[in-house]
């Protein structure tokens, strides 16, 4: 017997499985500080992702403004990398106090990637401290493209870190097939438990997540230093800077469904009983709540956009639209929000005639939700295109035919989108499946292409008056403070599906558990630590944000003052 | 600027409020971790149907297919004019009663397969202990029929000596095997379930290797190791799904069931 294992059978005979937290209990304490920590993981993941492309935008366009951008967000990091590492070593110990059994199980299997970690995270944290002392003193010439080499490799080791996370907690979900409760955990191969069946798109909708995440408390940062500006230059730095964070994290959400969409059909093939305790089980009402929070996320995105046009002389020729936009919107969120199948006991299913709704069930199934969400994700884009078309007139002499083949673009798409939603009713459930395939495409493709002849069509374009950054009404500002919110929220809901549907097992049908949290909370319970650990989490960047202000003066600069740098 | 610190926090809390709220509004239902069920041969009817609700809406997951018609058939009301399940079961299959046809259903739901119908049913005596298995059937019978599941139902469905649950391990000692332990090879294909993963013969899915011409890249030893130990050698391009076969085909069959099994493979060049 190996040592490891001797260790893990030492603990199994010689300890409790699990112990108790005082007030909270044992699995509140580990949801708080899981959920905390990985709040803090992915700000710290998200945002150097945001300083690189910003620096890059600053070197490679000449624009001071974008370096200087780059610094402040940079600087925010240095706390929360702190707050980080305080969290990830709070929910060690939890775990290994609170839940020892497991805990030697899981470093039984990845002790080595453990180690790995810890050395990475070691080096990760130098690469900021170099990144950001060094900013300054490497500012010009070939140093400049130096200095942004260390943000590209702060964020392969900050990759590389989360993607062994991932494997952690994706082995919990689905351990490899031929893994049973009776497997030596020693004699698991590592990369055999690393490389299981959703690691992949764990990692890859993480990664799109984390730029979301990012960009939404950027943009509730930039917010908050907008609202507390005292001059005129002030407040429209930190307009623009709202505006990036916003744009980034509105454009990375675009993306985000067709990842999630991937980890769920992994899911399904992995254990469709699995698939089904998520989609249709004692969860389903659960995508309902998602689908309400997607739908605050696109309308307050938009609306964002629309109250953004207020201060874009020529915007005031694309404002008719605006209502028709919201009625797209609101109609798909309602569509989305309609739930599939819901647990009912009997009496109810009888009413209904079954497990979903004789009328809006219709409405419940994927055709209608896929048809509903590509059709919001068109209609954002629209928003967002004659947002930035607002204050130009093109010259080129093909503008007209190059608006008209936007616009039939827009209506191809859209078309496509409609016609495979509804022939979707009328097709087996495994075609049906890959209609959605091409229902995305037509979108994506509609965004290249239209966003290819934008930026052709732009040329030389008439300027019908520059955008008067900080002229935006408070109301527009408190958007972004929802949209941090509801992001924050949203990661901590889709984490609870995610752990959820393991329900009474630390590895699904592998390692059970049995302490007396093993049931699955409702709803309402894991709203409740949601919101908890929403609280905690903004409370302490807040802190953070705070402490940054406290640090340096803001790094704003005024347009006329912007200099080149990389140069 | 504490005018606005305070209406920041009121957003916050606004936003935080509401999502709490809306989730503590719609239906609360906790994922219990399922309990052993123990019902002796003097289960009453009434306690088999009540014990069969909460495996259909609960840990049978059932509801999720069987509802609209679109995936699965509606087992609770009316389907196409035939009415509810314990209606319609015993006419499904000519020869079988209700009990037959619904247990058939849960142990080889590929069996028989409703027209219009996809074969995504999993075998549910896999997941579910006797015990709700025939919970479960007593529940659908009670749909409009009559329920004849007794307890001694219950106590021949489990393994002589106290076996694996759930469900009984056909091939077990003393059991006669998968498919009533007959050596016709198209039977134990199907009734293992083969063509759930594999297609021979034009039939069945492409997840795993297409089985129709196995023989001319696997020898009869190899086709054997593959089946006691699908591990043991993983087909080119397949890499991705492997460990998803069952190990336990091996302990499903007699012996002379794989070898009849296996030959017939060989067989197809």
């Amino acid at each position: 017997m190996s040592d490891v294992l001797l260790l893990v059978q030492a603990a199994a005979d010689t300890t409790h499985a699990y112990r108790d937290f005082p007030l909270i209990g044992a699995r509140a304490a580990v949801w708080i500080a899981a959920e905390v920590h990985l709040m803090f993981a992915a700000f710290v993941l998200g945002v150097p992702m945001f300083a690189v492309v910003t620096e890059a935008i600053g070197i490679f366009g000449g624009d001071e403004r974008y370096d200087r951008l780059s610094k402040e967000f940079t600087r925010l990091l240095l706390v929360a990398y702190s707050a980080t590492a305080i969290w990830g070593a709070i929910l060690v110990f939890f775990l290994a106090t609170l839940y020892p059994r497991f805990w030697a199980y899981l470093t039984a299997v990845f002790g080595t990637s453990m180690w790995v970690y810890a050395s990475l995270f070691f080096v990760e944290s130098f690469t900021l401290y170099l990144y950001y002392y060094g900013w300054d003193r490497w500012k010009k010439g070939r140093a400049k493209l130096w200095h942004w080499t260390l943000g590209i490799l702060l964020n392969v080791w900050g990759t590389i870190v989360m993607f062994i996370a991932n494997s952690w907690l994706t082995y919990m979900m689905t351990p490899p097939r031929d893994i049973t409760p009776t497997t030596d955990p020693t004699t698991i191969k590592l990369w055999h438990a690393i490389a299981n069946a959703t690691w992949m798109p764990i990692n890859v909708h993480r990664l799109i997540a984390n730029v979301v995440f990012g960009g939404a408390i950027v943009g509730a940062y930039a917010s908050y230093r907008f609202l507390a500006a005292r001059t005129a230059e002030e407040r429209a730095h930190y307009d623009w800077m709202g505006y990036v964070g916003n744009f980034i994290a509105i454009s990375a959400l675009i993306v985000l469904p067709f990842a999630g969409y991937w980890l769920g059909r992994e899911i399904y093939q992995y254990d469709q009983s699995m698939g089904i305790t998520m989609m249709g089980g004692f969860m389903s009402w659960l995508w309902v709540i998602q689908a309400f929070l997607i739908a605050v996320l696109f309308l307050t995105g938009n609306y964002y956009l629309w109250v953004g046009m207020e201060r874009i002389p020529g915007a005031e020729r694309f404002r008719p639209y605006t209502k028709w936009l919201l009625a797209v919107l609101v109609l798909g969120a309602i569509v989305w929000g309609t739930p599939h199948t819901m647990i009912a006991d009997s009496k109810e299913l009888a009413a209904m005639g079954g497990s979903h709704h004789p009328f809006l069930g219709a409405l419940g199934v994927m055709s209608a939700k896929n048809t509903a969400v590509n059709l919001m994700i068109l209609t954002t884009f629209l928003s967002f295109l004659m947002y930035r078309r607002a204050n130009r007139r093109p010259v080129v002499p093909w503008a007209d035919t190059g608006t008209r083949i936007q616009g039939a673009m827009f209506l191809v798409a859209a078309g496509i989108v409609l016609f495979y939603g509804i022939r979707g009713y009328f097709v087996e459930a495994i075609v049906r499946i890959g209609y959605s395939v091409y229902q995305v495409l037509a979108v994506l493709s509609c965004i290249l292409f239209v966003t290819v002849i934008d930026i052709l069509m732009a040329r030389g374009a008439q300027s019908l008056g520059a955008i008067q950054w900080g002229k935006m009404p408070p109301r527009s500002q408190y958007a972004l403070f929802i949209l941090a919110v509801t992001f924050t929220w949203l990661m901590g809901l889709m984490g609870f599906a995610r752990s959820g549907i393991r329900q009474y097992w630390h590895v699904w049908q592998v390692v059970e558990d049995t302490s007396k949290y093993a049931a699955t909370p409702a709803l309402g319970y894991a709203a409740r630590m949601i919101s908890v650990c929403v609280l905690i989490f903004l409370s302490l960047v807040a802190f953070v944000f705070w402490l940054g202000g406290l640090a340096e003066k803001s790094t704003f600069v005024a347009q006329g003052e912007a200099r080149h740098v990389g140069h | 600027m504490w005018a606005t610190n305070l209406k920041i926090v009121g957003v916050v809390l606004g936003t935080l409020a509401l999502y709490t709220l809306i989730a503590n509004k719609i239906p609360q239902v906790q994922s219990e971790v399922p309990q052993a069920l123990t019902l002796g041969t003097n289960v009453t009817p009434e306690q088999l149907v009540a014990a069969g609700e909460k495996v259909f809406t609960g840990i049978g997951g059932c509801t999720t297919c069987h509802g609209l018609g679109t995936r699965a058939p509606n087992l609770l009301t009316d389907e196409k004019g035939t009415g509810p399940i314990g209606v319609r079961c015993a006419k499904r299959e000519p020869g079988k009663s209700c009990k037959q046809y619904l247990y058939e259903s849960l142990a080889d739901p590929t069996a028989y397969v409703v027209s219009g119908y996809q074969p995504i049913m999993p075998v549910m005596t896999r997941q579910l202990s006797p015990e709700q298995v025939w919970a479960a059937i007593a529940y659908l019978e009670a749909q409009g029929g009559t329920v004849d599941v007794t307890g001694d139902d219950i106590a021949k469905s489990k393994p002589a000596s106290g076996g694996p649950t759930p469900g009984a391990s056909p091939g077990s000692p003393g059991s006669p095997g998968l498919a009533a332990g007959s050596t016709d090879p198209k039977q134990i294909i199907q009734a293992a379930g083969c063509l759930a993963c594999h297609k021979l013969e034009g039939q069945g899915q492409v997840i795993a290797p297409d089985l129709t011409h196995v023989g001319s890249r696997r020898d009869v030893a190899s086709i054997r190791k593959k089946i006691l130990d699908p591990g043991s050698s993983i087909t080119q391009g397949y890499e991705k799904f492997a460990g998803i076969m069952p190990k336990t085909f091996g302990s499903m069959m007699s012996a002379s069931q794989l070898e009849a099994l296996v030959e017939y493979l060989a067989g197809h060049k």
